[in-house]
This record gives C-alpha cells, sequence and structure tokens, in this order.
C-alpha cells in the first residue's frame, strides 16, 4: 500500500475543491438555502404538521442529503472526468497507486466535499429550526454511507463518461428525479397507492427517512431496511468500481 | 550486458480492432543506457512506451522492470520509473511547486524542496515556481513534464519526444542533464523526432516501424554500418576522365568534368584513401568537402528496406 501516494492523491482531491469554494461549497450551500427558505418558509407556513414536526423542520433530513449527494457525485465525477480529459491521468497511471490508493483517494477526497455542504446546510437549517432530538449513532451512518455511495456512483460516472455530455447525463436523468421523488420536501406515507408502493423502490426515499430517523427522531418501520440497503450499495459499487480501476476500464488504452 | 536488465520486453504484442500497434516486440536495456527508439509517426514508439509505463494494455508478450512481471507484480517497479509524455498535459488548479510536490508524494516521496528546486533551476523554471500552470507557455510546460519524470529521483526514464517545441537552448540544457543522469546510473529510454539528438546522446539505436522493431544497434557500429559519407572534390580545372583505379572504387566525375564525388559505406574504399590517391595522381584540387554520415540518412535506409537489415538485439 503506497500511504504517502494515497494521502498526497486525497489532499490534492481536497485542495483542488477548496481552491474554488465558491464554486464547490458556497454555491450548493446557497442553492439548498434557499429550497429551505422556499419551501420551509414560504410554503410551509401553509402546511400542517409532517409526522408530528413543522414541515420547516421535516424538510431538514432530506436537504441535508441533497447536499451530501449532489456534491459527493460532482466531485469525484468531475475531478476524474477532468483528470482524463487534461490527460493528467498518466500522472495517475505511470505512479504505483494501484486501485485501492486511488479508491480511497478519490472517495474520501468526494465525502469530505459532500459532508462539508451537508453539514453546512444543517448548521444553516439549525439556525432556524433550533436542535431536534438526535440518535446520533443513526445520523452518523447515514451521513456517512449516503455520502461513500454517491462518491462512488460519481467516480463510476467519471470513469464511465468519455464527453462532457455524458458527465452531465447522472446528475440530469438519474439523480434528479431519485432526489426529488425521493421523499426530500414530502412524506412518502401520504402519497396515494401505487405511487406509495413504487417510492419504496426507490433507495434515495429509504436514505432520506434514515436521515430523518436519525436527525428528527422520526420512527420508521423502513430504517433498518434503508441501512441494509445502504451498506449493500456501499459493497456493490466498490467491488464495481475496484474491478473497472483494476482493469483500467477506460483508463488505459 | 548485467544478468538482469533493467527493462525485459520479451515478445509484445498490443493489437487494436483495427490495427496492429505492436508485433512481437523483444528488447533489452541494461542499466545506465541510453536508448534512443526512432520511427516514423505512428510507428509504434509511444504505444511501446505506454506498455511500459502503464498506460497500455498489452495484448500478449511480457514486459519486467528491474525484474518485476508487470503482470504480476505491478506496482512495486513503478516507484522507479518516470515518464514524460508526448502529450503536453497541465493541472489547472496548482502552481508549478506544488504540481512537482504532488507528484513526488505519488511516488511514495516525502515533501523535498530542496529537490524540487535543483529541477526548478536545471530546468530554467525558478522564477516561475508560484505560477499556476495553466498560464504556462507551451514551452515552460514541457520544461515542467520534464520536471515531473524527475522529481521522484527514477532509476529508469522514459522520455517521449521531451524536446518537441522547446527552445535550442533548454534542448542544450536537456542534453546536459540526460548524460548527468546518465552518470548517475540512470537509464534512459528516448524517442524523438530530432535525430540529432539521438545522435548526440544514444548509445544504442532502435528503429521501429509498423509496429515491428526492425534493428537495435551500438550507435557508431550501426552509423559505421549503414552510415555514408560523401566525399566532394573541385578541380582546378576540367577533367576529361579520372583514373581507372578510381572509378573502379567508385568514385564518379561530375557532368561539368569539374569535380568528382565517392560515397563512403561499409565494405567500400575509405573516402581519404580516394583523396591521396587524387593527389598522387597530380590531378588539380581546388575544394574538398567531406561530409559526415547521419543517422538521418541510416534511418531512412532502413524503413525503406522495410527491416530488410539485419536485425540484432
Amino acid at each position: 500500500m503506497n500511504v504517502v501516494g494515497t494521502r498526497t492523491l486525497l489532499s490534492k482531491e481536497v485542495r483542488r475543491f477548496l481552491k474554488v469554494p465558491g464554486q464547490t461549497v458556497l454555491s450548493p450551500l446557497i442553492s439548498t438555502t434557499l429550497y429551505f427558505v422556499v419551501f420551509g418558509y414560504t410554503l410551509g407556513a401553509r402546511q400542517t404538521d409532517l409526522e408530528g414536526v413543522p414541515y420547516i423542520r421535516f424538510i431538514v433530513p432530506g436537504l441535508v442529503f441533497l447536499g451530501i449527494a449532489n456534491n459527493a457525485f460532482l466531485n469525484s465525477s468531475s475531478s476524474l472526468f477532468i483528470t482524463k480529459i487534461q490527460g493528467t491521468l498518466v500522472d495517475l497511471l505511470v505512479a504505483p497507486l494501484g486501485p485501492m490508493e486511488l479508491l480511497i483517494a478519490f472517495i474520501v477526497g468526494a465525502m469530505v466535499r459532500g459532508l462539508l455542504v451537508g453539514l453546512l446546510t444543517w448548521g444553516v437549517a439549525l439556525f432556524f429550526t433550533g436542535m431536534p432530538s438526535l440518535h446520533w449513532g443513526a445520523t452518523i451512518f447515514f451521513l456517512l454511507t449516503a455520502s461513500y455511495v454517491f462518491s462512488m456512483l460519481g467516480l463510476l460516472a467519471g470513469l464511465w463518461a468519455e464527453k462532457f455530455e455524458q458527465i452531465n447525463f447522472f446528475p440530469t436523468f438519474f439523480m434528479l428525479p431519485l432526489t426529488f421523488l425521493g421523499g426530500v420536501f414530502y412524506s412518502v406515507d401520504k402519497l396515494p397507492e401505487p405511487f406509495r408502493t413504487l417510492s419504496l423502490f426507490n433507495p434515495v426515499v429509504h436514505m432520506v427517512e434514515g436521515l430523518r430517523y436519525g436527525m428528527l427522531g422520526l420512527a420508521h418501520g423502513q430504517v433498518a431496511f434503508g441501512a441494509a440497503l445502504l451498506l449493500v450499495l456501499t459493497v456493490i459499487t466498490t467491488a464495481v468500481a475496484y474491478a473497472l480501476l483494476k482493469s483500467g476500464y477506460k483508463l488505459k488504452v | 550486458m548485467p544478468e538482469t536488465p533493467v527493462l525485459d520486453i520479451a515478445h509484445l504484442t498490443k493489437r487494436f480492432p483495427k490495427l496492429v500497434a505492436l508485433e512481437d516486440v523483444s528488447l533489452q536495456i541494461p542499466q545506465g543506457e541510453i536508448f534512443a527508439l526512432l520511427g516514423p509517426n505512428g510507428a509504434g514508439k509511444t504505444t511501446l512506451i505506454g506498455a511500459v509505463c502503464g498506460l497500455v494494455k498489452k495484448t500478449s508478450g511480457t514486459v519486467r522492470i528491474f525484474g518485476h512481471d508487470l503482470e504480476t507484480d505491478p506496482l512495486p517497479p513503478r516507484y522507479f520509473v518516470g515518464l514524460v509524455p508526448q502529450e503536453v498535459n497541465f493541472d489547472p488548479f496548482f502552481t508549478v511547486r506544488q504540481v512537482l510536490a504532488f507528484q513526488a508524494g505519488f511516488f511514495g516521496k516525502k515533501a523535498d524542496p530542496a529537490r524540487i528546486e535543483e529541477l526548478l533551476a536545471a530546468l530554467d523554471l525558478t522564477s516561475k515556481g508560484d505560477t499556476i500552470t495553466r498560464t504556462l507557455s507551451g514551452g515552460m510546460k514541457r520544461r515542467l513534464l520534464i520536471a515531473k519524470a524527475l522529481v521522484h529521483r527514477p532509476k529508469l526514464v522514459f522520455l517521449d519526444e521531451p524536446t518537441a517545441g522547446v527552445d535550442v537552448e533548454l534542448r542544450r540544457d536537456l542534453w546536459s542533464y540526460v548524460r548527468k543522469l546518465k552518470a548517475e546510473g540512470t537509464t534512459v529510454v528516448l524517442t524523438t523526432h530530432y535525430l540529432e539528438e539521438a545522435e548526440e546522446l544514444a548509445d544504442r539505436i532502435g528503429i521501429i516501424d509498423k509496429g515491428r522493431l526492425l534493428l537495435v544497434e551500438e550507435k557508431s557500429a550501426l552509423m559505421a554500418r549503414l552510415g555514408e559519407r560523401r566525399l566532394e572534390v573541385r578541380f582546378g580545372q576540367t577533367q576529361t576522365a579520372l583514373p581507372a583505379k578510381l572509378q573502379e572504387q567508385g568514385m564518379v566525375l561530375s557532368a561539368d568534368q569539374m569535380g568528382a564525388s565517392f560515397i563512403e559505406r561499409h565494405g567500400t574504399a575509405k573516402a581519404p584513401a580516394l583523396l591521396g590517391q587524387l593527389y598522387a595522381a597530380n590531378m588539380e584540387i581546388a575544394e574538398v568537402s567531406l561530409k559526415a554520415a547521419k543517422l538521418e540518412d541510416v534511418l531512412l535506409r532502413v524503413l525503406q528496406n522495410g527491416g530488410g537489415a539485419e536485425v540484432s538485439a
């Protein structure tokens, strides 16, 4: 294991997004905060409590999840894709950095950005809503696993994409529908059938519900299922990404 | 040649769907050698380097670096390999010094500012050390590529057209630096379109075309075997004919009968000997020129011959 090499690439990944904080941290923080203000204050004022908590507080876990998922995904996908497009991939391939080293550096770097944006969003939300009751263990578990899975998905997208159009394919056609239909702004339990049952096939629903349980204490029957699902996704995405990196898929000719 | 060559390539083949980029290439390079790999565009030079440096997936064959088979043991030898790629790349976010520190780190080296400053000075980049790399000129970016390839003190360096697009001064500086590397025991594999560069630096020459390694030979032996020297003589007055002995040895009278020429090849008479015979024949000689053998001519001859020239590896 090339520990110094891994640490160096991780440090480069983190410093890369911190070089442009307006784009990578501030911009997503502002958009998520705007969601919070618009949905929470303007629409929320006309909403009754959901599952016993005010609407403005109800949407906080979903918005934190949005910040984490989008930014973790964007960081690993764009970083790897830019490395390929600009030719600096050569610097990594020629170095003694194996699939494990690349995986750790790209994934942890993306998780740091996702968690940074997510936690800052949470901080802003707490300013408006106050500190709710917490299940710390569940909160940390869902924060970490959600950021990990979306970092992995971003890495896979970055590996696959060869054109700018392709790198935008996943956020637009995959992540946006799944997150907006994933119960971020509403309770899935309130949906009429068959949409409620259909929603349960959306993994984002279980991630948001898991965070809602952790951050607001709202108990759902599917929390354990959500945790198990995230663990399964963690294992599958890791195995696929490792195998692709090891084979040199779209990295080596 | 030492028992374990620094680089040992055996029957290396790389096939793309519509192209055979490398075909059964075998090559051994001992420690401390400067090896020049020459050939036209698309001959397979960069593919060969890529297969050794982990950028290209081989179809078959084996590559060993410092005795490690890259198939089963790909990472350990990479700590000691450096590559100057043909394509210029740059990182848009970081300065020259930061990029060099990162590159050293990728190779497991902890921060060594002294090494970075040494390379910046050697490549005339010191004043650009804190410049963001995207703002460097093309030549500066290429210098940075060279520094990146050397920052971790590799023992085997691949220079894939390292001086394309750089000024004459840097080219000379780089040649000096390559000689310094050789003196320190570093092995260098060089591809270049500046044949003067290969002529100046290389111990051995390899010529590759259409994926096949046509020839590998000591530079001096190759030049002696396939090089041509051209002797041109101008006479003080018109000559009706050359002495028969000179004609038999291949000297030709020019059309204006005011000069003669002779091409010295391996196995022919030597140009100075023929010149001596001209003087001995009391011919009035006004001007003499002897054009040295050029690697460029050797390369063209081998390529035109399509590998018909003998190959020794």
